[in-house]
C-alpha cells in the first residue's frame, strides 16, 4: 500500500475501535473490549511505521479525503499530510498510545466504566492523529478541539465526585481561551495567504521576495502562541493541568504528559517558517517558557501528591520546550518532546502502578519503603527519575543538554535560568523518588498487606518505556564522541519538513563537552544530597500547615488559583448575578413596562380632551382655525 | 406541486380536528412527514443556480401580487421547518398534549405561516404570513403554557405586534413609489440615504424584536420559560429564524443604501447581545432560562454576521441557522425530559442523573458539545465562517463576539454538570423513552453529518447568497 492509502487507515482505526466499543462494549467482556481498543492501536502503530518508512527519504505525501467548504475566497479540505515531522508525532502518539492502552487494561480492570474509558481513549487518539496528520490549520483545529473534548471527558471520568467535573470544566474553558486565540490566528492566516494548507503557506513564506507587515506577522504568530499556551499549559493558562490529574492515571500519562500537551510545540514547529519572521513573538515565547519552567518547578518542590509533582514537572518541561522554540531550536524541542514522552509516560504509569499498589493512595507522605515490595515499578520509576533529572547517558540528559547548549550560545542569562530550573527538577524528582520508595512504610496496615505488583499488562509497558527512556538519547546524539550517526533526528527532519531544512549546526565540541560535564555533575550532586536528606536522615515532608516562607508558597501553588478566582471568576459571576438582577430584571424590564404605561397615560390624556362639552370643542375649533391662518400667512409670506 | 406546501398544512390543521383522540399523535406525525416529502421534492427539482424559482406569479389587486417562489435560501428554511415540525411532534409524544386536537391543529397552522413566510415573494404576503405565525404560537402558549404565563405572553404579543406595525409602515412607505409589492419591483425603488435608513429601521425593529437583538429581548426568557415545550421549540427553533431570513431576503436587498447607517449599530448591538446573554446565562438557576439566554447569544451572532454582508459570514449564518434550529430543539427537549421526570428545572435541586440514565447523559452531552460548537458539529462550521466574516469586518468586534466560544462553554457545562453529575438527588430517574431517543439521535446525527460535510449546506445556498450580495453591491438596487 502506498503512504497516501495508509494515512486514512492510521487515523480511522482508532475511530473504528471507539465505535465498536461504544456501541457494543457494554455487552462485551472486559478482556475483549480492552483487546479491541489496544489492538486497533497496535495495528495503527504498525501502519504508521510502514508509512514512516515510506515517506522518510522522499517528498511529503498528501492524501485528499474530501472538500469541506468551498466559498469564493477560499476552500477548506479534509486532507492528511505526511512528512517526517507529522509521521514522527504519529509514531509517538500511536506507539506510546498503544503502551498506555495496554497498561489501562490492567489498571482500569475493576472500574465500572471500563468500556467507556477505552472509547474515550480511542477517540482521543483519533483526534490527536487528526491534529498531527492534518494537512492544514483547519484540520489541526479540528484535532485541537477534539483532544480538548476527550481530555474533558477523561478528566471528569469519575463524575460522581463533583470536584473532578469541576476540574474537567476548568480544563475545557482554559483551553477554549487558547482556542479563541488560535482561531483568530487562523483567520489572519486565511486573510493574508488565502489558504490554510501548510504546504502552500510555507511556499508563500519561503518564496523569494516575501513581504509581510511586522504587525501582521506578530499578530499571526502571537495568536498561534496563545493557542499553544492553552493546550501546552503555559503561563498564564497553565493552572488547568495540575487539576487535570483528577482523571485516571493512564489518562494523565497519555494526554497530560506524552501527547496532547505537546500539541502546542507541534504547532509552533509546524509553523516555524512563520515564527522565523517574528522575532518579537519568539522573544515573548522564550521568556514565557522560562517563567513557566521555573514557576512550575518551584511549585513542584513542596507538592506531596505523587501525580501533582509529575504534573508540575510536565508544565516545567513544557516551559523548557518553549524556551527552545523561542531560541529557534526546533529540532532540539522535538527531540526533547520525544524523550519527554518516553520518560514522563513512564513516570506517570509508574505512579499509576504505585497508586494501584497502594489502594488509591496518592500522598507520598503515606507511602515509603515501596522499593522491595514492587521491584519492577521501583526500578522503572528510578530510570524515569534519572532520565528526567539529566543523569548522564540517559535520554533526558541529551535532549535537555541540547536545549541548554543552545541557550549557552545565544542567551547566557537564559542558560543560567535553565540550569536553575533543571536543578529544581532534579531536587523534586529525587525527593519524590526517595520519599516514595525508601524509608519505612507509612500507610495503613491494610494497605501494607495489600501492596502488590500489577499484572503483566501493567509491567510490560513500564519495561518498554524504561528501555526507551534509557536509549532514546541515541536519536540525536551530539557530535562530541562520534562523527557518524550523530544528530540523526535533525537530519531526518531536514529531509522534507518545511522550515526545518537548514543544515544542522554542530556546536564547538569542547564547549558542548564542558556543558555536558557541568550539567551531569550537577544532577549527580543533587542526587547524592537528596539521598542524604531523605534516606540517610529519613526526613518525611511535614503537613502543609507547618510550612513557612517559600515552602508555604510552593505548597500553596503560588496562589495562582486564588488570584485567578479573584481576577476573573468572581467578577464574571458577579456580573452575571447583578446583571440579571439589576440590568435585566430591574432596568430593562422597568423601561419596557414604563414605555407601555406611558403609552397608556398618553391615551388617558387624549381621552380627557374628549370632554363631550360643545363649548370646549368650539374653543378647540377656534384655536385650530387661528393656527391654520397663521400657518397660511407664514407659508405664503416666505 | 408546490401548492401542496400550502394545501397540506391547511388540510391537516383542519382534518385533525375531527380525528379520534387516540389517532391524533400518529396523524400529526404523518402529516408533518408528508410536508417534509413535498419540501424534499422541491429541493430535488431546484436547479441550484441561485435564481428565484417562482412557481406562481400573477397580479391580484391593488398592487398586491400572488408571487410565491423559492431559491436556495428559502429552501433551506423550508427544510428546517419541515424537519423540525415532525421532530417537535415526536418529542411531544409522551405529553398529554400530543393527544390534543387543537394543539396539533395549531402546530400545522404555525407551519403554514412559516412556510408562507419563506416562500412569499410579495411584500404584503410576507407580512401577512409573518403575522399569521403569531396567532398559533400565542394560542399554544396561552392555552397550554405554565400557570403564570399570562403577563409574559401579553408582553410577548404587544412587543412583536409593535415590531410588525413598524414593518408594515415601512412596507407601505416603499410601495408608494413602486407599482406592486412584488419583491423585484420593491428592489427597483431607489431611496436616498435618510429615507432608506428610516424604512430599513422599520424592518429592523420587527426583526430585532423577533430574533431578539439586545435590548429588545426582554419578552424572550419569560415567554420561553412559560410556554409549553413545543411552543418554546417552535419559537426558538424556527420562528426567530423568520427574522434572520427576513434580514437576508428583504431588509438588505430592499435598502442597500441603508447598510451604511445600520451596519455598525446593528452589529454592535448584536455583539453586545452575544456577550450579554452569555454572561447572564452563567448564573441562571432555571435550566430552561440558561438555554433561553444561550439561544439569544447564538442568534445574536448570526444577526451580526448577516449584517457584515460578507459572503463567508452569510454562508456561515445559513449553516448556523440550521444548526441552531436543531440544537435548540434538542436542548429544550433535554430540559423537558428533566422537568417531566423531576417536576423541577431548578439546577440547585438537580444532579446525579448520569448514573441513572446513561443514555440520556450521553445524548445530552453530545448536544451540549454541539451547542458550544465543537468541531465535527455543524455549529463549528457556522461559527467559524461567521467569526471569520466578523474578524474581517472589524478585529475588535470579531474578538468580542468570539468570546462566545469561552462563555458558551462556561454556561453550557455548568448547566450540564449541575444537572447530570454530582451526588444522586432522585431515587428514580427513567432513561430515555424511544420517542425521546429518536429525536436526540436524529438531531445529533444531522449535526455531525453537516459538521463533517458542510458542503452539503453551503453548496446549496451559496449561489443564492451570491445573488443576494450582487443586489447589494449595485447601488441602484437592481
Amino acid at each position: 500500500m502506498s503512504v497516501s492509502q495508509l494515512l486514512p487507515l492510521i487515523v480511522l482505526l482508532p475511530l473504528i475501535g471507539a465505535f465498536i466499543n461504544g456501541t457494543l462494549g457494554k455487552n462485551l467482556s472486559k478482556t475483549i473490549v480492552g483487546t479491541i481498543a489496544t489492538g486497533v492501536m497496535l495495528v495503527s502503530f504498525i501502519l504508521a511505521t510502514m508509512a514512516f518508512m515510506g515517506v522518510q527519504h522522499g517528498k511529503p505525501v498528501t492524501a485528499h479525503l474530501f472538500t469541506m467548504i468551498q466559498t469564493e475566497s477560499f476552500s477548506l479540505h479534509a486532507r492528511l499530510y505526511a512528512d517526517n515531522l507529522s509521521m514522527w508525532m504519529t509514531m509517538i502518539v500511536t506507539g506510546v498510545g498503544t503502551l498506555i492502552h495496554l497498561f489501562s487494561m490492567g489498571y482500569m480492570k475493576h472500574d465500572a466504566g471500563y468500556y467507556k474509558f477505552f472509547v474515550y481513549l480511542n477517540l482521543f487518539i483519533f483526534a490527536m492523529l487528526v491534529l498531527v496528520l492534518g494537512s492544514n490549520y483547519f484540520m489541526l483545529f479540528f484535532g485541537w478541539e477534539g483532544v480538548g473534548i476527550c481530555s474533558y471527558l477523561l478528566i471528569g471520568f469519575w463524575y460522581q465526585d463533583f470536584k473532578n467535573t469541576l476540574a474537567a470544566r476548568k480544563a475545557f474553558i482554559m483551553n477554549r481561551i487558547g482556542d479563541l486565540g488560535l482561531l483568530i490566528g487562523l483567520f489572519l492566516i486565511l486573510g493574508k495567504f488565502g489558504t490554510l494548507e501548510y504546504a502552500e503557506v510555507a511556499k508563500a513564506v519561503m518564496a523569494k521576495g516575501f513581504e509581510i507587515s511586522e504587525c501582521l506577522i506578530f499578530g499571526i504568530t502571537i495568536c498561534l502562541f496563545i493557542g499553544a499556551t492553552g493546550k501546552s499549559a503555559q503561563i498564564p493558562l497553565f493552572t488547568w493541568l495540575p487539576d487535570a490529574m483528577a482523571g485516571p492515571t493512564p489518562v494523565s500519562a497519555l494526554i497530560h504528559a506524552a501527547t496532547m500537551v505537546t500539541a502546542g510545540i507541534f504547532l509552533t514547529v509546524r509553523s516555524s517558517y512563520l515564527f522565523e519572521h517574528a522575532e518579537l513573538t519568539k522573544e515573548i515565547m522564550l521568556y514565557i517558557g522560562l517563567a513557566t519552567s521555573i514557576v512550575a518547578a518551584f511549585i513542584a518542590m513542596r507538592q506531596n501528591d505523587i501525580k501533582k509533582v509529575l504534573a508540575y514537572s510536565t508544565v516545567s518541561q513544557l516551559g523548557m520546550l518553549f524556551v527552545a522554540l523561542g531560541m529557534g531550536a526546533y529540532t532540539a524541542a522535538m527531540f526533547h518532546v520525544t524523550t519527554h514522552a518516553f520518560f514522563k509516560a513512564l513516570l506517570f504509569l509508574g505512579s499509576g502502578s504505585v497508586i494501584h499498589a497502594m489502594s488509591d493512595e496518592q500522598d507520598i507522605r503515606k507511602m515509603g519503603g515501596l522499593r522491595k515490595k514492587i521491584p519492577i515499578t521501583h526500578f522503572t520509576f528510578l530510570i524515569g527519575t534519572l532520565a528526567i533529572s539529566g543523569i548522564p547517558l540517559l535520554s533526558g540528559f541529551y535532549s535537555k543538554d541540547e536545549i541548554i547548549g543552545h541557550a549557552f550560545e545565544s542567551h547566557k542569562f537564559v542558560y543560567f535560568a535553565l540550569m536553575f530550573s533543571s536543578a529544581l527538577t532534579a531536587i523534586y524528582m529525587f525527593r519524590l523518588y526517595f520519599v516514595t520508595f525508601f524509608g519505612t512504610f507509612r500507610g495503613t496496615h491494610e494497605q501494607e498487606h495489600h501492596v502488590h505488583e500489577g499484572p503483566a499488562s501493567m509491567t510490560l509497558p513500564l519495561i518498554i518505556l524504561a528501555v526507551l527512556s534509557v536509549f532514546g538519547g541515541l536519536l540525536n546524539l551530539p557530535g562530541v564522541f562520534l562523527h557518524n550517526g550523530t544528530h540523526w533526528l535533525s537530519h531526518h527532519y531536514a529531509q522534507n519538513v518545511d522550515g526545518l531544512m537548514t543544515p544542522v549546526e554542530h556546536g564547538d565540541p569542547n564547549t558542548t563537552l564542558m556543558l555536558m560535564v557541568a550539567a551531569g555533575a550537577m544532577a549527580v550532586i543533587i542526587a547524592i544530597v537528596t539521598y542524604i536528606v531523605y534516606v540517610k536522615k529519613n526526613s518525611v515532608p511535614v503537613a502543609d500547615e507547618q510550612l513557612k516562607g517559600w515552602e508555604k508558597a510552593s505548597a500553596m501553588k503560588l496562589y495562582f488559583d486564588e488570584i485567578y478566582d479573584f481576577l476573573f471568576v468572581k467578577p464574571t459571576l458577579w456580573l452575571s448575578e447583578k446583571g440579571a438582577h439589576y440590568f435585566e430584571g430591574a432596568f430593562l424590564h422597568r423601561s419596557v413596562v414604563g414605555l407601555g404605561k406611558t403609552i397608556g397615560k398618553s391615551g388617558d390624556l387624549i381621552r380627557k380632551i374628549q370632554t363631550g362639552r360643545t363649548d370646549n370643542y368650539i374653543l378647540w375649533m377656534v384655536f385650530g382655525i387661528i393656527g391654520l391662518i397663521v400657518y397660511y400667512i407664514i407659508y405664503y409670506k416666505n | 406541486m408546490e401548492v401542496l406546501l400550502f394545501i397540506l398544512p391547511v388540510f391537516f390543521a383542519l382534518s385533525v380536528l375531527i380525528i379520534p383522540k387516540q389517532g391524533v399523535r400518529a396523524y400529526g406525525i404523518i402529516g408533518s412527514l408528508a410536508v417534509l416529502v413535498v419540501v424534499i421534492a422541491c429541493m430535488m427539482q431546484y436547479n441550484n443556480d441561485g435564481t428565484m424559482h417562482l412557481f406562481m406569479q400573477k397580479p391580484w389587486f391593488y398592487g398586491i401580487t400572488l408571487s410565491f417562489g423559492y431559491d436556495g435560501i428559502s429552501l433551506l428554511m423550508l427544510l428546517l421547518t419541515a424537519v423540525l415540525v415532525p421532530l417537535i411532534l415526536v418529542s411531544n409524544f409522551k405529553n398529554e398534549l400530543a393527544e390534543n386536537r387543537l394543539f396539533t391543529s395549531m402546530v400545522f397552522f404555525m407551519q403554514l405561516g412559516l412556510i408562507g413566510v419563506f416562500i412569499s415573494m410579495d411584500g404584503l404576503w410576507f407580512y401577512v404570513f409573518w403575522e399569521i405565525t403569531l396567532i398559533p404560537i400565542f394560542l399554544i402558549s396561552w392555552w397550554f403554557g405554565a400557570p403564570e404565563r399570562k403577563a409574559a405572553l401579553t408582553k410577548f404579543f404587544i412587543y412583536t405586534f409593535v415590531g410588525s406595525l413598524a414593518m408594515l409602515a415601512a412596507l407601505i412607505g416603499i410601495k408608494v413609489n413602486a407599482p406592486t409589492f412584488f419583491i423585484e419591483d420593491l428592489k427597483a425603488v431607489v431611496f436616498t440615504g435618510k429615507t432608506a435608513c428610516w424604512l430599513a429601521l422599520g424592518f429592523f425593529l420587527a426583526f430585532a424584536i423577533k430574533i431578539p437583538v439586545f435590548p429588545f429581548h426582554t419578552w424572550q426568557p419569560d415567554t420561553y420559560t412559560k410556554s409549553p415545550m413545543a411552543g418554546t421549540m417552535l419559537l426558538s427553533g424556527i420562528m426567530l429564524k423568520m427574522a434572520l431570513y427576513g434580514m437576508i431576503r428583504w431588509m438588505l436587498p430592499l435598502f442597500p443604501e441603508a447598510i451604511h447607517c445600520l451596519q455598525y449599530p446593528v452589529i454592535i448591538l448584536a455583539t453586545i447581545g452575544v456577550v450579554y446573554a452569555a454572561i447572564i446565562a452563567v448564573k441562571q438557576k432555571d435550566i430552561k432560562r440558561v438555554f433561553a439566554f444561550a439561544s439569544m447569544s447564538h442568534v445574536g451572532l448570526i444577526a451580526a454576521a448577516i449584517m457584515t454582508c460578507n459572503f463567508d459570514a452569510l454562508s456561515g449564518s445559513m449553516v448556523q441557522i440550521l444548526n441552531h434550529g436543531l440544537v435548540a430543539v434538542g436542548l429544550f427537549l433535554a430540559v423537558e425530559i428533566i422537568e417531566r421526570r423531576t417536576g423541577t428545572r431548578n439546577l440547585d435541586e438537580l444532579g446525579g442523573f448520569a448514573k441513572q440514565a446513561p443514555k440520556f447523559a450521553f445524548w445530552f452531552a453530545a448536544l451540549a458539545f454541539a451547542s458550544v460548537s465543537v468541531p465535527l458539529t455543524s455549529g463549528f462550521i457556522g461559527e467559524f465562517l461567521m467569526l471569520k466574516g466578523l474578524v474581517g469586518f472589524d478585529m475588535v468586534v470579531g474578538i468580542v463576539a468570539g468570546t462566545t466560544l469561552i462563555l458558551g462553554a462556561v454556561y453550557t457545562f455548568r448547566a450540564y454538570q449541575l444537572s447530570m453529575y454530582g451526588p444522586v438527588t432522585r431515587d428514580h430517574f427513567a432513561d430515555l423513552h424511544w420517542s425521546e431517543l429518536i429525536v436526540l439521535a436524529l438531531i445529533i446525527i444531522a449535526v455531525v453529518i453537516f459538521g463533517v460535510y458542510p458542503a452539503a449546506i453551503t453548496d446549496f445556498v451559496n449561489p443564492s447568497i451570491k445573488v443576494v450580495l450582487e443586489t447589494l453591491s449595485t447601488p441602484s438596487g437592481l
